[in-house]
Order: C-alpha cells, then structure tokens, then sequence
C-alpha cells in the first residue's frame, strides 16, 4: 500500500518535471522578448546578459509607433482578420450545406473541383493571383488580401463534414413546414453546425493574422501592411537593434494574445475540431 | 422564384401530382443548392482554379523587366536540370522535412500522453504550450534569432555557464538548418498536441483497464494500446505536417535572410521560389518551381496513402 | 423566399464590392476639395524628419497638395518598387539611384524631366555636373539630384584614447590603418579595429578604386572583379577579417556592424554621411577622410527625385520634385545634418549642422570620388555581388575564386 502510493507520487513527480521543463522552454523565448524590449541597446549587447533592466525603456515601444504607423498596422490587420473569417463562415457554410445536404447535378465533380485546391500548395496560385490583382488595380488596398482570402476550399470541406454527420429527420420535419433551403440551413443547421464553425473561425483568424508571404507581396505601402509585413519591414529597418525588434514583436503578437486568453477554451476546441474529425 | 410558375403548371391527373411535386421540389434544390455554392465555387475558380492554369503557362514563359513576358516552351524546365542552387533547397527542404515532422509528433504525442495523466494544473500547461501557435511566425523567427545570437544571445550565454561555447546557431551553413528546425518544433508541438489530446480523450476508458488487470507496464501500455488506437490521427497529423513542411518560408525569410552567409544551405524551396519570382523577377522559372513542388507533394501524399494501410488501425 | 434572395445578393455583393472602395474613396475625394494627394517613396527612416520639414514647407506654398510618404527598407526598395511598377502602382514620386535608373527610364516607367525643366525654365546647373549626368538616359534627364554622397572614415575616439593611440588624420594610408587595427583590437573587451563590411558602396569600392581597379569598365561591357589590381584591394580588405581585426562575415550577419560600432565595439569603419543622425548621438565618434592606398579614392554617388509613368497627378508631383530639388529644401537637408545636399552652395550650411563632427571630410573627399557605376544591369550584379562575395568574406572560397565567378555573372548581365 505505502509502496503503490510512493509510486505515484514518484510517477506524478516525473510528470510535472517532465511538463515543467517543457513549459519553460515554451515561455522563455516570451519573457526574454519582453525583458529585452525594455532595454537600451548597450544593456541588450552587454555581455554577461543584464536580465533585469536598470531603467524600463518605454521609449522602444514609442520609436516602434513613431517611426512605422503600427496602429495602422493593426487596424489593417484586425479589418483584414475580421472580414476573411466572417466571410468565410458565410460563404463556406452555404456551399457546405448544399454539398452535404441538397442533392444535384453536378455536386461531385464541383465538390472534387473544390478538393482540388485543398490538395495544391499555395505557391501554385500565388503568381497568377498577384497578376490578377496587378489588374484589378488591388495593389496596396486590403481589398487584395480579404476577397481571396474569403474563399476557402479547407472551410467548405470541413464544414461538409460537420452537415453530413447530421440527422436526416431535421430537415424533413422543416420542409414539411414549408422551409425553403436557406432557412433550414439558416434556422436549423448553423445552430448545429456551431463546433465547426468555431473551429473554422479560429483557424481562419490565426491563419489570417499571421501570413506573411501574400500581404508582403501585394501590399508594400505601410498604409496597407499588416502587422507580419510590419514586422519584416522594422527588420528590415532596425537590422539587429533588438530592443526595438522585440519591443515590435511583442506589440505584434498582443492583440492574438489578449483574445486567446478570453476564448482559451475555443481556441484549443476549435483546433482539436480542425484536426479530429 | 422559378418554382412559382412551374408549379400552376402542374395540373389534374392526380396520379402524376406526387411525381410532379416531387419534380418540382427537385427543381427548387438545384435552384437552392446552386445559389448556394455559387459565391464559393465562383471565388474558387477566379482566385485558385484558373490561377493554377495559368501558372502552368507561366512555367513556359521568360520574363522580362515590368511585367513583359514569352514564351519558351520548356526552357525553364531544363535550366531546372543544371540548378544546383534548386537542388540543395530540395536538400534543404528533405532534411527539414525529415526532423521536424518526426520529432515533432513524437513530442506532441508524448506531452499529449502526459497531459491525459490525472493530474494537477492541466489546463496550465496545455495553455502555456499552446501559446506558440498563437503567435505570428515572424515574431517567433525574430526572437529566436536573438536568444541565437553568437555573441549576444542568450542561449550562448546560459551554455557558457556551463563551460561550453556556443556555435554561430544561425550564421553557420552547417548548424543554421538545424536551428530553424528547432524553433519549428517548439512552436508545433502546441499544435499538435492539442489534436492528439482530443484523440487520446476519444479511446474508450475499458482498454486501459484491461491492460492494468493484465499487470501491463506504461511502456507496453503506450506501444500496444495509445498508439495503434491513434494511428488514424497520427496519420492525419503527419500528412498535415508533412504538407504545411514543404512549404516553409516564413521562419527562414525571417531567420536568416539574404546576406547571411548560411542563406544557401538552409533556403527551402519555397523561399527559392520567392525568390525568383519577386526578388530576382524571373518569375516563369518561380512558377516551374511551383509546378515541381505541386507534382512533389502529390507523389508524397499518394505514398503515403499506400503506406497509411500497413500502420493506421481503424475501428 | 425573395427577402432571404435580396439578403443573400446583397451580403455576397457587400462583401465583394468592398474591392475597390479604398481605391475610389480616394479619388473622389481628391476630386471633391481640389485637393491633390501624392505619394512619395523613400528608404531611409532617418531622413523622414528633414522631409516632413521639407512637406511642411511645401506645403506653405501649395496647400492643395498633400504628400504622404511611403518607407520601404532598402532591402526591399527596389524590388518592391518593380512590384509596383508591374502594377502601375509606383509612389508618384520616389527615390531612384544610379544603379536601377537606366532600367526604370528604358522600361518607360518613369517620366522624363528635361522637356518640363525647359518649359518651366527650371536650371539643371544647379547640380553637379556628374550627378545629372548619373540621371541621364538617353539624352533625357530622368532624375533631379537631391543629395550625394562620400564614404568617410569613421572612428570611435574612446577606444583611440584608451588605447593611447592618435586618432586618423589624412596622412594614413593602407599599411597605417592595418597597423593601427591591430593596436585597437582587444579580445578580452569584445572590440574589434576595424569592420570589412561586405557593402560596396561604403567598403570594397573605395579599395578597388584606391588600388587602381575597376568594376565596371567605361564603356559598360565589361567586368572587372578578376582585375589583378581588384582582387588585391579586395584581398586586403577580407584580410582584416583573416586576422581577427575586423568581425567576422558571420557576426555582422547576426549583429549589423554600423551597431557594433556605435555601441564601442568596433574602432574604425567606412561609411556615408547618411549615418550622420545616427552616429552624432554618440559624442565618441567622429570622421575623417579616407586612408590612402596608390591613389587617393572614394565612391560618389547621389539619389535623385523621379516621377513615376503610372502618376495620375503629374502636375503635382513635378511641382513637389521641383521643391525637393530647391535651394530651400536643400537648405534643410542641410541644416539637419541629414544628408549632403546637391544644390551647389548648401555643402557649406551642411558641414556645419554638425560642428561636433568634422563633416568637411566629405566635402573635401568629392575632390577625388569616383561615380558608382550606372550600367543598365548594374542593380542585377549588385545582386550577385552579394551572393558570390559572401563566400570569400566568410572565407568558404579564395577572393580569386569568387572574383572569377563574380566577374562570369556579371559579364554575362552585362551582355544581356
């Protein structure tokens, strides 16, 4: 008996150790961003590390807003983040309910057309799109990181997958209501289609804050440059003065942060949908 | 609004009403379903089908200063033969590809066993892991870069307190690779162990509890029960992993960047293709490249739907 | 049935017609007010200052016209700017240098200038002669000179002091630089002598041209990396490196060296009076002229002000270039220490703006400068430059090798 419980408390020991040391490695990179961003450029160089600043260097965060307008940054992305995943919610919703639900002529070459850009890396269309946006005259607006970015091939299929797994009962009880389509899709399955669509929700407003490689290319002028191109440029600026980097990076990643922290719970279930099931 | 003419149509025969009913209500799902997937399925072909042909046409073309382009037929195909530079970013790209993915699901997997533990301050820990994934991959690439740094950094800093001098982690060709490969896995593993989390939650309780009245160890618990009951999502995650690998630019763009030194022996293949196509302005030869990738990824996903079925248990 | 319809076309007629609206947002306002907004494309954060001064002013006499700037680092600049100019997106004014002016003025994407001078009696003599010649293509100036400049060589008092060691003056030439390199150089203190930046610009030009080399021949066909006079100069300069004097290619990869130097880790190092308004915030730091090598060599180049083909407010922006290439404007270039003006007889506010610093150098360097080179394909090759010479700098190859290597590319960008 004695031996079984100092067995366990040997094993669970182990385990947090185990979890701990991972933790660490996880949060460090964090905290050192923090720390340097609040230090003069001597202090950051200075060898043995200063850990602690002498003096906190609020002024980095000022030279980052002054010098790139960072607020603009974030309004841009934030709009660019806002309307991709809202749009894709719509749209991908309607076109996976049809898919699933509605039978028509046609439904599986469309469907397997769909699949199709699912199955290409990006970097196929990525030309071809940058000319047609050199067309359209979207350069430098947001309009051409969010019109491309409402379509989506991976919300559509996985948002199928979610109306398939529904019972067929429901939507017969409402057509012999007199429900047109859309409101049974509207009424009857969005509301049931929730865990999907939180899932679809925050892989889209990760994946929107994020990108790097489509905004750089298509928007240049700071006036439309999200926060990664944001960061790329101060790089590209500041070279290696990383009390200015970091103090970027940090104002780059807070906003996701601030909002992880509210809708934890959503965030790691949505992630889990995305990849579960 | 089509259903309204059509259904005074129908008229007495009252044999033929139910089939008719049920023709029109036919006509009304289409008409639904169409409109449905229309914005969709426009968008799609606009922004990505048609954008996938052309690239292919774009691979036959040479370009020249502002936008001027034509075309060489197989040209570009050819200098792919000789391109040693092509050569090493697929190197690069195989060697990032073989750690990462690997290592990477091993650790999420084993974090994930752990944290399916009865244990204290789970959600602490899942939260904390999972803090890299929400954080935008250039801010990761910057501060790794720093904590890399030779002189300054802090990871030199911490090995010097224990008697050992650090490398040059990301200027040195033959360590660079291997640092990006690092900072990839950190900020995976949140990632992937939240899928597998939700995997391990999803085997039925009774199979550990037999393996216990077996007197089964964790070890043999792990390899006999945990795994094979997860093997449909470790294959999930790896094909993910496997694609979203091959793609790599971000971390690289960020981390090492042109006129480092290390450029040549970690540029993957898709920052080659950035490259050409919006550095250099050769951008029929970025979209050969494209096209190679694309046939590239295919094959590896089609071996590994052929492999899938010597090692994935499903139910 | 029909709401649910009207509801649908017109969310998934909202959400794409929400393309082009910044776009015509922006031109009916212009329309409305009679206001006029330009954009104008630079590089350099450190000169937003002096050229928000200069709108401000610019402004006094045409408050119709609003200027916006646009930053693009100089990494990207120019291949940001071939982006655009795909596009008919190009700022309406930008910056130009002599590298890629002949490309922009063959592919028509920037306007030429001489027949608007003509008309509005505008004086080009106001300029150095090489300068507006740097801009000229085919006859055509393409460019209103805006500043120039000369690498001076650059040094940290303190460690001089420290090390008791008398500061740079003119006499020194290449065998005194390596001398005192060596003297300043301090292991145990993290400080290095000297930097061998890998720049051309602001580092191996100014050899090659002091040694007698060349980069590019006169008549624009031919390479001349492999030069026996080139590869010697280059040598001596990577010898630093070689001998633990200078950093190594690699960290000043990870930490850039122009910080290195100004955080007193690095004695002594070439660069352009566009570090002005960095290094001045250190009072450790001043500049004197080039050491010397056979002769006495340093790189002249200047940007100047294009307008962009794509402009949709010509007028406009030739009257905002006109102002940027003033004696007022000049004047406050000069003033804040930022730049060297190209207006002939601001040189001399400038080299004051500063008194701590001995700027004169500079001026006195024009004497002897030599024009960076403007071939056609002359942006390309800085590209291979680059790529090929950071192999020697890390010292992964012989000079000999990648000068060979370097000399093929280029030739054969230059035969294109």
């Amino acid at each position: 008996m004695q031996r079984t419980k100092q067995l366990v408390t040997s094993k669970t020991f182990l385990i947090h150790f185990i979890l701990i040391v991972g933790a660490v490695a996880m949060v460090l990179p964090f905290l050192w961003m923090i720390l340097t961003s609040l230090k003069t450029y001597q202090e950051s160089i200075h060898v043995p590390p200063v850990f602690i600043p002498e003096e906190f260097q609020w002024g980095n965060y000022k030279e980052v807003f002054g010098l790139l307008p960072f607020f603009k940054f974030m309004y841009n992305t934030v709009i660019i983040t806002l309307l991709r995943t809202v749009g894709q919610l719509f749209l991908c919703s309607l076109a996976a309910y049809a898919f699933a639900r509605i039978e028509f002529p046609g439904r599986n070459v469309l469907f397997l057309l769909a699949l199709t850009v699912l199955m290409v890396p990006g970097q196929v269309f990525l030309l071809p799109q940058y000319m047609i946006m050199v067309k359209l005259g979207w350069l430098n607006t947001l309009s051409a990181v969010v019109v491309p970015g409402l379509f989506s091939a991976f919300g559509t299929f996985l948002l199928r997958q979610f109306f398939m797994g529904l019972p067929k009962e429901l939507e017969e009880a409402a057509r012999l209501d007199g429900c047109n389509h859309f409101q049974i899709y509207w009424k009857i399955m969005l509301p049931l289609a929730k865990p999907g669509l939180i899932a679809l929700g925050i892989f889209t407003t990760l994946w929107s804050w994020n990108e790097l490689m489509w905004p750089m290319i298509v928007n240049s002028s700071p006036e439309s440059m999200t926060l990664s191109v944001g960061l790329s440029s101060l790089q590209g600026q500041y070279l290696t003065n990383y009390p200015i980097l970091m103090a970027g990076s940090f104002l780059a990643i807070l906003p996701m942060l601030i909002l992880f922290i509210f809708l934890q719970r959503q965030f790691i279930e949505g992630i889990a949908v995305t990849g579960g099931k | 609004m089509k259903e309204i003419p059509l259904q005074t149509e129908v008229k007495p025969a009252k044999r033929l009403k139910a089939a008719s009913l049920a023709k029109t209500r036919k006509r009304s799902d289409y008409f639904w379903a169409y409109l449905m997937i229309a914005p969709t399925m426009l968008g799609l072909a606009i922004f990505y089908l048609w954008p996938i042909i052309q690239n292919f046409y774009f691979s036959f073309t040479e370009w020249g200063s502002f936008g001027q382009y034509e075309w060489t037929g197989l040209d570009n195909y050819k200098r792919m033969l000789e391109d040693a530079t092509l050569l090493q970013s697929f190197k690069n790209t195989g060697i990032y590809i073989i750690f990462t993915v690997p290592i990477g699901i091993f650790l999420s997997i084993i974090i994930a066993v752990l944290l399916n533990q009865n244990i204290k301050g789970k959600s602490v820990y899942r939260t904390l892991y999972f803090l890299p994934v929400i954080t935008m991959p250039a801010a990761i690439a910057m501060v790794w870069k720093w904590l890399y740094n030779a002189d300054y950094g802090l990871l030199n800093y911490l090995l010097s307190l224990i008697g050992i001098k650090g490398p040059q982690w990301v200027t040195d060709p033959h360590i660079a690779l291997y640092s990006v490969i690092a900072v990839a896995i950190w900020s995976g593993i949140g990632y992937n162990m939240v899928i597998f989390l939700s995997g391990l939650q999803g085997i039925p309780k009774m199979y550990y509890e037999a393996a216990e009245i077996d007197g089964a160890g964790p070890v043999t618990v792990f390899f006999k029960i945990t795994l094979p009951l997860l093997s449909p999502v470790i294959f999930f995650v790896t094909i993910m992993s496997l694609i979203g690998a091959f793609q790599v630019f971000d971390l690289i763009f960020m981390m090492i960047g042109k006129g480092s030194t290390a450029l040549e022996s970690t540029q993957s293949i898709v920052y080659l293709f950035y490259q050409h196509a919006f550095v250099l302005n050769d951008k029929g030869y970025a979209a050969a490249i494209a096209v190679l990738l694309l046939i590239v990824i295919l094959i590896i996903t089609a071996i590994q739907m052929v492999l899938q079925k010597k090692w994935v248990h499903y139910d | 049935m029909r709401k649910w319809l009207i509801m649908l076309l017109t969310v998934v007629l909202g959400l794409l017609g929400l393309a082009g609206c910044s776009d015509s947002d922006k031109a009916s306002s212009d329309a409305k007010d009679g206001k006029v907004e330009i954009t104008y494309g630079i590089w350099d954060k450190k000169q937003l200052p002096a050229i928000e001064d200069i709108i401000k002013l610019f402004n006094e006499k045409h408050p119709n016209i609003k200027v916006k700037t646009e930053i693009t680092p100089y990494g990207q600049y120019f291949q940001k700017l071939e982006t655009a100019a795909t596009g008919g997106a190009l700022p309406d004014v930008l910056w130009m240098n002599g590298a890629h002016v002949t490309q922009y003025a063959e592919g028509k994407v920037i306007l030429p200038l001489s027949d608007m001078a003509k008309k509005d009696n505008y004086s080009l003599d106001n300029y150095p002669k090489s300068l507006i010649d740097l801009y000229t293509v085919d006859g055509k100036v393409y460019g209103i000179p805006k500043d120039y400049d000369t690498i001076g060589f650059w040094y940290n008092k303190k460690i001089f002091d420290d090390a008791g060691v008398a500061y740079p003056d003119e006499t020194w030439d290449w065998t005194k630089l390596k001398e005192t390199a060596k003297q300043l150089t301090n292991k145990d203190k993290g400080v290095w002598g000297f930097a061998s930046t890998i720049a051309n610009q602001e580092g191996y030009y100014n050899f090659i041209w002091q040694n007698g080399g060349y980069v590019i021949s006169k008549d624009g066909k031919k390479a001349g990396f492999d030069d026996p006079k080139t590869v010697e100069a280059l040598k001596f300069y990577t010898s630093f490196i070689k001998e633990g004097l200078s950093p190594t290619q690699a960290q000043m990869t990870e930490t850039a060296a122009s910080e290195l130097f100004s955080s007193g880790k690095v004695a002594m190092m070439l660069d352009g009076p566009w570090m002005v308004p960095e290094y001045k915030k250190n009072p450790d730091l001043n500049v004197t002229v080039l050491p010397k090598g056979e002769t006495r060599a340093t790189a002249i180049h200047g940007l100047s002000n294009v307008i962009a083909a794509n402009t949709k407010h010509k007028d406009a922006a030739w009257k905002f270039v006109q102002f940027l290439g003033s004696k007022e404007a000049a004047e406050i270039y000069a003033k804040t220490g930022t730049v060297i003006p190209a207006f002939n007889g601001a040189q001399d506010t400038w080299v004051k703006s500063v008194p701590s610093l001995n700027l004169q150098a500079f001026i006195d360097a024009s004497e002897y400068s030599v024009p960076l080179p403007n071939a056609k394909s002359t942006g390309e090759i800085w590209q291979y430059e680059v790529d090929i010479l950071k192999k020697a700098w890390s010292q992964e190859e012989s000079i000999e090798d990648a000068a060979k290597e370097l000399t093929k590319k280029a030739n054969e960008a230059l035969s294109k």
